[in-house]
Formats: C-alpha cells, structure tokens, sequence
C-alpha cells in the first residue's frame, strides 16, 4: 500500500498532514480503535475520507446533527468524493428507498443514531462491507445519551451487531471521565490520539454582571466595540433571535440569529453569509457551530452559562483559528446557574415518576419527552432500578460538569489554568492569558484585528444589476 | 403566518374557521377543508406551508382578539373582524396578482427546482465547481442535474439571465426586488425572508406572497414560450383535482351511477363521493357534470327548502325526510353548483346538458 503522505497528496493535494491525523491513521491502519481528540478545525474529517479512500468497503459514519449531516454529504461531494449518502428523518421515503437499494455501492454513509438503532436499516447494513465505523461527535453520547437521545447509548450494540468493525470516535473536547464513558459505552479499549486543548491566541475573560438588564447593556458594549466577526451563544431560541434584532439596531453592525428553530433555507443562507464575511455576528444558541468552516471569528461571547466546559470548549474554539488574536468573553450575573439546571432537569423524570411509569406504563403520555426516554428504556429491557440509577448517576454528573463551569467562573488567579485542569492539562498563567471575573478587560492590549468584511453587500442593489452579478 | 397575515385572510361578513386556514396551508386536502378554503376564497394556499405546526396560527388568532380586532365564537375557532379588525386590515399589504393561477402547478416543487437551477447555473457561468448547492429533495436534484445536462451550453447563463428579467419586468418593481434578493447563486448566498421583510417593512409572509408571485410569473413565461425552464417545469404542470378523483369523474360521467362506479374503480362509495366534491370544488360549472348528480327533483326539493346565506345552510335543519332522501353529500354538492352559479331557470337547471 502506497504511503499515506502519497495518499495526502494525491487526493487533497497537501503534503504533510495536521497534528493528530497521520497518528490516528497509522492506529487505525495498524488494527486499533482510536478515539481522536482534536480540536475543532484540525481536519477530523480527512482522517476517515482518507481512510475510505485507501479501503475498500464503506465507511459509515454516525453524526447528530441533522442539517450538519447534509453539509457533510456537500463538503464530500465538493472534495470529490461521488459516492456518499445520508440516511435521516429528514430524507424523504422514495430518496431513503434508492439509497437502501444501493447501499453496497456507497463509499461513505452518513446516519443519525435513531436511523442507525432500526432494525431493518440494521440488518440492511450487515450485508455491507463496513471499512470503518466513525462516531462523530463522539462527546454527544455523554452529553445527551442518557436523557435526550438515548439511542446513543445502543451504539455499543449496534457496533457488536455489526461484528465489531474497526471504530474512529471523533470528538473536540473529552476530558478523562468523557474518554472512559465513551470507551465504556462502545465497548472498546481505544487507542487515544490527543491533542491539547488549550488554544492560547484565544484570550479568556469573564465579566460579572449585577443583573439581566447590566448583562445586556454590556453585551452592546461588546459588540459595538469589538471587531468582528464573532458569535454570540444564548440557552434560547427566542432570546437569540430577539437580540439579533436589538444589537444589530443598537450597535449598526450586520447581526443574523441562527438557532433550529428556522427553517433550512435561512439556515442555509445565514451560513453562507456569515462565510462569505457578509455579517459582523450570529446570535445563536448551540445549534451553529459544528460544521462551519470560518476561520477569521474574532470573539465568542457567552450570554448564558453553558452547562459543561466541554461544551464551553468546543463553542469558544469556534474563534481565532486562524492563530490571530481573538476573545471569548462569559458574562455572568449572580443565579445564572439556574437556568443550565433547569435545562438540565427538564426531560429528567423523577423517582416517582420512574416508579409510577414502571407500575403503569400504559397511564402515561408518550408524547411527554420524559415518558419518552421511559419508554424506550423499558422498550429496552432496562429494569425500574437501573433506570433511577442512571438518572441519578446523571444528575449527579450534570450538578459536577456545573459546578465545574462555576469554579470557571469564580476563578480568582487564572482562567487558563482552571480550564486546562479540566481537561487533565496543565497551562501556565501569563499577562496575556486572561482576565478572571475580578480582574477589567482592557480591550486595547489584545491586539484584535478586524477582518475585512464584504461590507456593503447588504447595501440594496437594484435588482436588474444583481440578477447581471449572478450570470 | 403573524397576526398582520391573518387578518388579511378575515373578513367582518364571514366568520372563518381558523382550523379550515391552518389545514389549506398545511395542504390538508380533506373535502371540508376544501369546500370550506373555497367558500372563503383561499385555495390558493393549499400547501404553502406543509411544515406548519397545528396550532400554531392560535397565538396569532388570540393576539388579533386581544388586540380588539377579530372575534373568536366560544368553540375558538370561528374568527371575524371586528370594525376595528376592518380599519387594521387595510394597512398596505401586498395582495398577490397571481394566486388564481398558483393552484396549476405544483408550486413548491416548482420553486426547490427554479432556485436550485439557478443557483447551478450561476456557478456554472463562473466556472466555480466548488459550492454549497441548496439543500433540496432527492426529485429536486435528480430533476435539476438532468435538466441542466439536457441544456447546458455557453449561452445558458445568458438565456437564464434573459428569461428572469423578461418575468420580473413584467411586476411590480418591490416584487422583482424581493424575488431576486432570495435567489442563491456566484457570491451571493442570498437573503433570507426575514432579512427581506425587514429590509422592505413586510411581514415575512408577504414576502412569500411575492416570491411566489414572481415564480409564477417565470413558470408563466415558459409555459407560453419555449425557455430554458419550460422542460424543466413541464411535469409539474397539474389539475388541482387528484388524479384519482379524476378517474372517479371520468366513471360518473359514462355511467351517471355511483355504486356502479364505485365497484368499478374497487373503491368505497363514500370514496366516490369524497372525489366527486373535490373535482366539483376546484373545476368550473361547465366541467363538472352535475346535471347526471344532481336531478331536478332534488334541486327543486333542496330550492325550497335552503334559504338565506349558502354559510348559514345546514344540513340537519332540512326536514327528516328529506334527510332520509338524500346524504349529506347530495346537500354538499347542490351548494357547491350554486356557489358556482347553477340555478333553476324556468323550472329546468341551468347546468342540464
């Protein structure tokens, strides 16, 4: 087999590859599982095309997101590669038929979970050559198995009913307790190809804040002075798109929101544009992000608490990947850990109910996104004490992951180094690494940059001149 | 839909069913959806927004009664303009110039093709062969990439750019802005509807409302003349009236009897009849053969006895046995011929053969 430098080079055209990806190819290749830790904008994905690219058979890769599974199929076939498919609930009956019917022919596959957990599309896919199997996201499993998407947690069946094929999880962020849960779930002893997370042109700051309105105000104040482009992250939809609005008439910047809650035409457009450098900011809550290649993004502020530091980490190392100097800012007002709670416990049944469920199954609503997760545990076999294990394993788990996140935000000394910690890594603190909640951020010493921006295309053209541009 | 959209579908005279507005847009074709989007003169929006939530005009419907311009009846589904809801409604609000003809062709299908296609050629005219294309349905690409091998040539970006202009000069200037602002294409990832709305102080579904316009306007022009578009929309030319009902019609009208028909086709009577209003619904007097349906017993029993507004009408205010006589359906079918102009003319229907 010819050399994986020649393999770079003939189907990417580079000649040496990004830290990480020559390492994970060489387990991989070398018979290992591997459970690549690396940061957002290393180049995961040409780990595994080139991995389809040296093997026969398909390479089937498990990803979350929906409208982020399309965007992957276009970035394959815009790479070149012809034969790739996604397979999810948005991919309508005839379209998910044609694929079924030449499933064998596919070099690379995309699925959802749920799709993935059917037993038919199951059976179908043991009659295929499986090369590889890629957990993307492979954090998700810990962050939303238990009580939001559960049939994350049957990935380790499947990957048995599929006669255990070589497995790639790929993640930004997982610290050691996230690694063994992975590991654990997939019923796998993974080789762990690591990466710091630290990305020390990402300057840290966290502001506190006496109340919601103060909040606000200095989130203008931001946005007015900072130069772009940046991203704002919010807990909710609503509030994304009402600040949208309010910055952009506050601050005359070019402000778009982008959240699940649009349909996939804006989705689309509002990416692009934010691509194309055709706006300053997105207010957005988690849904933006995984996917998007954008380089040039100056600051990332947080409006509300995330719940974890990993997915504090994986959101902020949205900014500076060119290397310039850029900013995540986290604004805090006193109680904001309130809401990360609430979300959290929003879809988590209580003892009682778990019990009540259990006795009676056929009294509840399987509408109810609490019912739900019971049913399917129970659809599943999975005893009433179990069950009340696993949620409060949970819970308990999400009260340490927050917790965490706070002992950020109370950081007297460095932010850096309590960041670091999180993830088993050690940092050393300097002048230039951050301004924890005590200490004012001085934006003239950060040396932010502004990008150049397509200013201007916003400006309305006569419609007879833009149809002229588009031909 | 907002409240400033719904209330342009109200009238003060009318009292309209919210659930009826809400299935026409999520193209819910039953026979009362149907009969009832006619009565109110909305069928054009059968289908303009099939990922509609049910339930979600009833914040809107509740905003407008609250805010004292429409009433709801205590079942909250009935809603009229109040006085104030009539002053509110006349607002300038884009009314469309083509919603008669929307219903010809599958319009949503119509508009994933055309703006994908442009998108495909506008790359194409810029050599770029590298891009997002815009995320369709499996019908819509494999439509597209057929069309475009079909057509491809170094004056299609020409051709394109022609036809557009040509349609979009034929509406009003606001129309063409916003229907070229939402198109995707060569470094232009294009606006969104609320990016538009809020540039031209419309309601995002206005802005809908003339998007849909100027496609029509495009899907006109290559229905008349031979443009690159016209094999590109020619399947999706369509009678509103499903193909099945159409073959139910096309049975009733050799043999005139409804039982025969329905063991013919192997189909329920009930199926038979559910057709028949359907195709009665979307198709002209002169096309619907009502005179085999409906006999001049029937309409002279049905005359004397429905009087007052075809809405107020009902069904089991006719006498018993006249209800015993004829189903539902027959009381249905005799309103639909009147609302389209069928009367009794000298004692004879004005619709017989």
């Amino acid at each position: 087999m010819e050399e994986l430098t020649a393999s770079l080079k003939r189907v990417f055209g580079f000649e040496k590859f990004r830290t990480g990806q020559a390492e994970t190819l060489h387990d991989l290749e070398a018979g290992q599982d591997v459970l690549a830790v690396l940061p957002t904008g290393a180049g995961k994905t040409l780990i595994y095309q080139l991995y389809g690219y040296r093997h026969p058979g398909c390479v089937l890769i498990v990803s979350p997101l929906l409208s982020l599974m399309n965007d992957q199929v276009d970035r394959m076939r815009m790479a070149g590669f012809r034969r790739v498919a996604a397979i999810n609930s948005l991919t309508g009956r005839d379209e998910r038929q044609a694929i079924l019917r030449h499933l064998k022919d596919y070099q690379f596959l995309f699925m959802s979970p749920e799709m993935l957990s059917q037993p038919t599309m199951l059976s179908q896919l043991r009659r295929v050559n499986l090369s590889l199997l890629v957990i993307d996201e492979a954090h998700c499993i810990v962050q939303w198995g238990p009580d939001f998407r559960p049939e994350y947690l049957l990935l380790g069946a499947i990957r048995e009913k599929l006669g255990m094929p070589r497995t790639l999880m790929l993640t930004a962020t997982a610290g050691k307790t996230t690694r063994q849960e992975i590991a654990h779930q997939l019923r796998c002893q993974p080789q762990v190809v690591a990466t710091s997370v630290d990305r020390p042109n990402i300057f840290l700051d966290v502001e506190g804040v006496g109340d919601g309105n103060e909040k606000q105000a200095r989130l203008a104040e931001l946005v007015g002075k900072l130069p772009g482009p940046g991203i704002v992250y919010f807990s909710s939809k609503q509030l994304a798109s009402d600040m949208a609005l309010w910055l952009q008439s506050q601050t005359g910047k070019i402000v778009a929101a982008y959240h699940a809650g649009l349909d996939s035409d804006s989705r689309f457009k509002i990416q692009q544009q934010y691509m194309a450098g055709q706006l300053d900011l997105i207010c957005a809550t988690s849904a933006f992000g995984m996917g998007v290649d954008k380089n040039d993004v100056r600051y990332v502020i947080h409006y509300h608490l995330p719940a974890d530091m990993e997915s504090y980490a994986q959101e902020i190392g949205r900014a500076g990947r060119d290397g310039d100097p850029s900013l995540a800012v986290l604004l805090y007002a006193p109680g904001d850990e309130q809401l990360p709670l609430m979300l959290g416990q929003a879809n988590r049944p209580t003892a009682v109910t778990v019990h009540e469920y259990y006795a009676r199954p056929e009294a509840f609503d399987d509408a109810d996104p609490g019912v739900h997760l019971l049913v399917f545990y129970r659809n599943h076999g999975i005893s009433e004490e179990a069950v009340s294990r696993l949620f409060t394993r949970r819970e308990r788990e999400r009260n340490r992951a927050l917790a965490q996140m706070l002992s950020y935000v109370r950081e007297p000394q460095c932010l850096r180094q309590n960041w670091l910690k999180a993830f088993d890594e050690h940092g050393v603190h300097s002048d230039k690494c951050c301004a924890p909640k005590a200490v004012a951020l001085d934006l003239a010493t950060l040396g932010l940059r502004q990008t150049t921006m397509a200013t201007g295309t916003r400006n309305e053209t006569a419609w007879r001149d833009q149809l002229r541009q588009l031909f | 839909m907002e409240a400033a959209d719904l209330i342009q579908v109200l009238t003060p005279q009318q009292a309209r069913r919210l659930r009826v507005i809400e299935n026409l847009l999520r193209g819910k074709k039953t026979v009362s959806t149907l009969y009832w989007g006619q009565r109110y003169q909305l069928l054009p929006l059968i289908g303009l927004d099939k990922t509609l939530d049910r339930g979600a005009l009833d914040a809107a419907a509740q905003s407008l009664v609250t805010g004292g311009l429409a009433t709801l009846d205590e079942e909250n589904d009935q809603l009229r303009l109040t006085p104030a809801g009539v002053i509110a409604a006349q607002r300038d609000y884009y009314q469309p110039q083509m919603a008669d003809q929307w219903i010809q062709l599958d319009l949503m299908a119509a508009r994933q093709r055309i703006l994908l296609a442009v998108q495909v050629v506008s790359e194409y005219t810029h050599a770029t062969r590298r891009y997002y294309p815009l995320t369709t349905d499996l019908v819509t690409r494999q439509a597209v990439r057929a069309w475009f091998q079909r057509v491809k040539s170094a004056q299609l970006g020409k051709q394109i750019l022609h036809v557009l202009m040509h349609a979009l000069e034929q509406l009003p200037e606001e129309v063409a802005t916003v229907t070229t602002s939402l198109l995707t294409g060569y470094q232009h990832p294009g606006l969104t509807r609320e990016q538009v709305a809020q540039a031209h102080q419309r309601t995002a579904w206005e802005v809908t409302l003339m998007q849909l316009d100027g496609l029509m306007q495009i899907c006109q022009d290559a229905r008349v003349t031979e443009t690159p578009f016209t094999s590109l929309l020619r399947s999706l030319w369509q009678s509103p009236v499903t193909r099945s009902a159409q073959l139910t019609l096309a049975a009733v009208r050799q043999t005139g009897d409804l039982d025969q028909v329905a063991a013919q086709r192997r189909i329920k009577l009930s199926t038979v009849r559910e057709h028949l209003l359907e195709a009665a619904i979307f198709l002209p007097l002169s096309d619907f053969p009502y005179g085999r349906i409906l006999t001049l017993e029937l309409c002279q029993l049905f005359d004397k006895n429905l009087t007052g507004a075809i809405d107020d009408w009902q069904y089991t205010n006719l006498p018993n046995d006249l209800q015993q006589q004829y189903d539902f359906f027959y009381f249905r079918l005799y309103a639909i011929w009147i609302e389209k102009g069928g009367a009794l003319v000298d004692g004879r229907t004005n619709s017989e053969p």
